[in-house]
């Protein structure tokens, strides 16, 4: 495939382009303190102590959710078990209830 | 960004962490292994804070109920058997209510003073609650 051959003008301009960024002796410096920035991101416990409120509120409601719903789950369970046993306990004594095998 | 979500995983840990812990302190340990083992006798021993000496009374008032339940029992199905008079069944079911209450009544008085009247509020409602038709099981023996 031939490519069309650029115009002389176009190439003479891209000959001659130069880029000539201003010099900056602070750029190397810059970099690094960018990266140690990085590096040094706060760790959860500065973070919590920053935004103690937030944090507490999470909590306490994780605390109150997870209490609740335990207590809760378990006084179900108590209950069913022990309608349950208490059914089959009155059961075993009702001859109302029995048939020959 | 990475702090909120470590907050949020922090909250979700504490939450798992509470759940379980007020599941075991509302728990009852006993009555558990009791449904799991499906023994009657364990339940009623933890329910009402039985003693060995209780225990060993009311067993021994169950063993000798045992024979009169099943008397009442035979006399039951021979009855429905051969199709006996409406009123012959209900009559034999009525003795069976009173020998059962009975029975409980006697039972409440070997257990600790107040635990009595709270297993009679326990059981003597599901007698009255039975059917007179009774519901299909194979239990043969009391």
């Amino acid at each position: 495939m031939n490519l069309p051959e650029a115009p002389d003008s176009l190439s003479r301009i891209l000959d001659a382009w130069r880029v000539a960024p201003p010099r900056s002796p602070r750029f190397r410096a810059g970099v690094w303190a960018r990266i140690e920035t990085l590096r040094k991101a706060p760790a959860w416990s500065d973070y919590a102590r920053a935004h103690a409120g937030l944090v507490a509120t999470v909590l306490a409601v994780s605390v109150l959710a997870g209490a609740l719903t335990g207590r809760e789950r378990a006084r179900a369970r108590v209950t069913t078990e022990k309608a349950r046993l208490a059914d089959s306990y009155v059961e075993a004594m009702d001859a109302r209830f029995m048939r020959m095998p | 960004m990475k702090n909120w979500l470590i907050t949020l995983v922090v909250g979700l840990c504490t939450c798992v962490a509470a759940f379980c812990a007020f599941y075991a302190m509302n728990s009852e340990p006993a009555l558990h292994r009791a449904a799991l083992e499906k023994d009657a006798m364990a339940w009623l021993r933890a329910e009402f804070h039985l003693d060995e000496a209780q225990l060993v009374a009311i067993k021994k008032q169950h063993d000798s109920y045992g024979v009169v339940c099943g008397q009442h029992c035979v006399a039951i199905i021979a009855a429905k058997g051969r199709a006996a008079p409406a009123a012959e069944i209900a009559a034999l079911e009525k003795t069976c209510v009173e020998a059962m209450t009975g029975h409980f009544r006697q039972v409440a008085t070997l257990m600790p003073p107040g635990e009595g009247e709270r297993y009679l509020a326990t059981v003597l409602p599901r007698i009255k609650d039975h059917g007179h038709e009774g519901v299909p099981n194979l239990r043969a023996t009391p």
